[in-house]
């Protein structure tokens, strides 16, 4: 009786687990902010699927790569969410990661994208953000940014861990070619402060500590849709901006591939491209029938995204990072 | 014969325990520097030669100030000998021995920061602030000489007060003014210490992390520990991360042999009461009422800060948080082995060690000196092995292991616990241990005591003391310490300071100084009550 009863609950137990496994999705912090889009996409994945989808964060998406990399063999990750096509080459020579299978014709995006592993679910450009009560004049370039008085000061990310430091490492780059050294000597006296990831950053700005920090020309449309706050603003520069497309991709180790091609695929639905806006505050890879949220639509926008050929990011990263490192340890 | 049965007893264990930790030494550089393999070390690049630099010039500056204001607080309360709460102050600056360093930086920030109290008073006064200026070199250099200033006043204050009152008699009746008598009187009695205390903090200095890897800010201020962190964490670039380990290594250890004819020993902290007697003339009175309030006041309003700020962000909910309690459970745990650990290593080890240095036991065996070197050499291997290099070794091995990575993380973080704790349980357990032997070792044979009665009847009154107090130090500074667990630190495997560093790093301050006053509670209260209850005697002031 006792043994009946047992195996019972045995089979009542596997049964439980074996019918609800669990999706794991590394990314960064500010996604699963409580403000964040983890809990709707988590809503919208676990309606159609038989699982449930677990979200870990790191202070940026590079530190949930190396989160990745760290624990080697006995990571629990099944999609790494949150690199960009700055960073998914570097990612995709540690042969962590497996074909998605899915047709990306339903995406339009400012740039032409292609790729077989990496996802694209979102994109946005890279702007300093500063709040026009405090900051009357902004710089509308990086000329004017480097020249403005020497008690302006910013915050930026580190490029060697979160994407923003990555993007702006770029930018610079794109802009002043082989001179890009001696802007990075100027610009050097006005960094305030380079942190690990967005998250410290955007709340050190908010804190007040710096006149502008390195976020996104969408960030005001966060503070008008959540606090009615109009006063914080994006300097669109004449140099034209920086862009980010963040990707999402499926490890090769992962115990669940139909799942996870699954939420791979999501990434690419119209529900999701409801939600990204008002939560991740980027622009949608495919515009929802109802449109984009009113906020979107009146924030100003560059007229073309600058972006540079992952390939070409991925051969120079270390030379661009050295110099860097040179420029500002100077 | 069964004398001789006892005593091989008495050492076989400690020469094991030495052997075992050279061992784990020599495993450690040869995973290192098996891994290692390609690496060319022909060409160091710019940036590495620029880190290297600037560790062993924030070292340099470190050294250099502490040591001045340490000499100089311990010259003022030497020759300020009567003065209300003198002790609970000289006290209170030994303490910072057992301070978080994490916890420290916290309070830093509270004073110096962009939002902290100079700003803020300066704000107030003059409607201007000093804006940002704790980030950089300053940042490093005021935790440095907080932490290493008032821990050596503490042994020079010692040797001020060791000098004969005889000399001070003769300097009086040959009217020395106070330069003359630092010259002539105090300064031959202090050389040792001073030189000593400098190498010690030098070594210190130079493998510094949790401070370089907070106050330091950019890249531009990154000390070899803090640049082998980045390299994994950041970059997973595991080659320049064990290039700098082996360079750190090399460079330690280089500064172990040069230091060691200066280390005496690391803590002095025997008690003392000579007082000295010297009228002083009125200036020299306020300049060291002066110095003494100053440094009163840099190393207290920080502390005071930590509780200002912990008590007002609603303390009682922080420590509700599942995730808090997940960490504190982990770390009392951790301190709690890792003391036990400690403690157990360092008596097998001194015993050991005190076998082959006594004469009447087996000094004059032949191997004796050696083996007695070999297990100085073990309980110090701390101050040669970094503890980033030491987790990267743990890491690599992790890497390639099949055993749970929480596991990894307990054996990385429990050896490098006992390590750290040992050079300082060493210097209080072994002296003790030897004056045991010399006093009661004839008594103790001719009554043919046993190993065990001799232990419990004649050694364990005169260690309950010492034994507590090192129990207490081990258990603080686990507590406290910052080092393996950034590598090794996951959702699963969160000490205090872990969290304490992920709450300050996203700027979630409210929680963090929650967590700060919590840490600091939790270390002043262990350290007092455990050497208060089982200490007996009063063995740290």
């Amino acid at each position: 009786m006792q043994k009946t009863l047992l195996i019972f609950l045995f089979s009542i137990l596997a049964l439980y687990s074996a019918s609800k496994p669990t999706l794991t999705v590394y990314t960064y912090d500010s996604f699963t902010a409580p403000w964040g889009a983890a809990a709707k996409v988590k809503e919208a994945f676990e309606k159609e699927h038989n699982a449930t989808l677990k979200f870990v964060s790191a202070s940026s998406a590079i530190g949930a790569l190396r989160k990745i990399q760290l624990e080697g063999t006995q990571t629990k990750a099944d999609i790494l969410m949150g690199l960009d096509t700055a960073t998914m080459e570097m990612a995709k020579k540690t042969g962590l990661f497996a074909p998605h299978d899915l047709n990306l014709s339903r995406i339009s995006l400012p740039v032409a994208y292609s790729d077989d592993i990496f996802v694209p679910y979102d994109y946005n450009y890279f702007a300093f953000v500063y709040d026009s009560d405090i900051v009357k004049n902004p710089p509308n370039s990086f000329e004017a940014l480097a020249a403005m008085p020497k008690d302006f000061k910013i915050i930026i990310e580190d490029p060697r861990s979160a994407t923003p430091g990555m993007g702006l490492l770029l930018w610079i780059k794109t802009v002043y070619g082989d001179r890009a050294s001696t802007y990075w000597q100027r610009l050097s006296p006005h960094i305030l402060t380079i942190t690990k990831g967005w998250s410290e950053a955007y709340t050190l700005f908010l804190k007040g500590e710096a006149d502008m920090v390195l976020s996104y020309t969408t960030s005001p449309a966060y503070h008008q849709y959540t606090e009615h706050q109009n006063d914080i603003k994006a300097a669109l520069f004449k140099e034209g901006n920086y862009g980010q497309i963040e990707v999402a991709a499926m490890l090769k180790r992962t115990k669940h591939p139909d799942l996870a091609k699954a939420f791979l695929d999501l990434l690419l639905s119209e529900k999701f491209a409801e939600i990204i806006p008002t939560t991740n505050w980027s622009y949608p890879v495919r515009t929802p029938a109802s449109g984009l949220p009113k906020v979107f639509e009146i924030l100003p926008r560059p007229k073309q995204m600058l972006l540079m050929d992952p390939k070409q990011v991925e051969q120079q990263r270390k030379i661009y990072l050295h110099e860097w490192l040179r420029a500002i340890g100077q | 014969m069964r004398q001789l049965r006892s005593l091989w007893a008495g050492w076989l264990p400690g020469v094991l325990a030495a052997l075992g930790l050279l061992g784990f030494a020599v495993m450690l550089f040869v995973v290192l520097l098996r891994s290692a393999g390609t690496i060319s070390f022909s060409s160091i690049d710019p940036q590495t030669l620029h880190v290297v630099q600037f560790t062993l010039y924030q070292a340099l500056l470190s050294t250099i100030l502490s040591v001045g204001l340490g000499l100089l607080l311990a010259w003022a309360l030497a020759h300020q000998p009567r003065f209300r709460g003198r002790s609970l102050l000289i006290a209170l600056f030994s303490s910072s021995l057992v301070l978080p360093t994490l916890v420290v930086v916290f309070g830093l920030i509270g004073i110096y920061g962009r939002n902290g109290w100079i700003n803020q008073l300066l704000s107030w006064v003059s409607g201007h602030d000093l804006g940002s200026y704790l980030y950089g070199l300053f940042g490093i250099l005021l935790a440095h000489v907080y932490l290493n200033a008032s821990f050596a006043s503490r042994a020079f204050l010692h040797a001020f007060e060791s000098i004969p009152q005889e000399k001070y008699k003769l300097a009086k009746s040959l009217c020395f003014g106070a330069w003359q008598r630092f010259w002539i009187v105090e300064w031959p009695s202090l050389k040792q210490t001073v030189w000593s205390s400098a190498a010690t903090i030098f070594l210190l200095c130079f493998t510094s992390f949790a401070i370089v890897l907070i106050l330091g800010g950019s890249p531009k201020y990154n000390t070899i520990e803090v640049a082998i962190y980045e390299a994994v964490k950041l970059d997973f670039d595991l080659p320049t991360a064990l290039k700098l380990a082996l360079i750190q290594l090399a460079l330690t250890s280089v500064l172990v042999l040069l230091s060691s004819s200066f280390r005496s020993s690391i803590t002095n902290l025997k008690n003392s009461t000579a007082r000295i007697i010297w009228q002083e003339s009125r200036g020299i009175i306020w300049l060291q009422r002066g110095l003494i309030l100053l440094f009163t006041l840099f190393f207290v309003t920080p502390l005071l800060s930590i509780i200002v700020e912990g008590v007002d962000a609603g303390l009682w909910q922080i420590v509700q948080r599942p995730i808090f309690l997940q960490a504190l459970v982990t770390s009392l745990a951790v301190a709690t082995l890792s003391a036990l650990l400690t403690l157990l290593l360092v008596l097998v080890l001194s015993s050991a060690k005190r076998n082959f240095d006594m004469p009447t036991r087996l000094g004059r065996s032949p191997w004796a000196r050696l083996w007695s070197l070999l297990i100085t050499l073990s309980g110090n291997l701390y101050l040669a092995i970094p503890t980033l290099v030491m987790g990267l070794g743990f890491f690599l091995l992790a890497l390639h292991s099949a055993l749970p990575r929480t596991l990894w993380a307990w054996i990385a973080i429990l050896t490098a616990n006992v390590l750290m704790s040992l050079p300082f349980a060493m210097a209080v357990i072994y002296p003790q241990m030897m004056k045991i032997s010399q006093r009661y070792d004839k008594l103790s044979f001719s009554l043919g005591l046993g190993r065990r009665e001799r232990f419990f009847a004649v050694e364990l009154p005169y260690l309950r003391g010492v034994m507590a107090y090192v129990f207490a130090l081990s258990f603080c500074l686990s507590l406290g310490d910052l080092g393996i667990i950034a590598l090794f630190g996951n959702e699963s495997f969160i000490t205090l300071p872990w969290y304490l560093y992920g709450l300050m790093g996203s700027y979630q301050s409210q929680d963090a100084a929650g967590v700060a006053l919590v840490m600091l509670l939790l270390s002043v209260t262990v350290f007092v009550w455990i050497t208060k209850l089982f200490g007996g005697r009063d063995v740290t002031h």
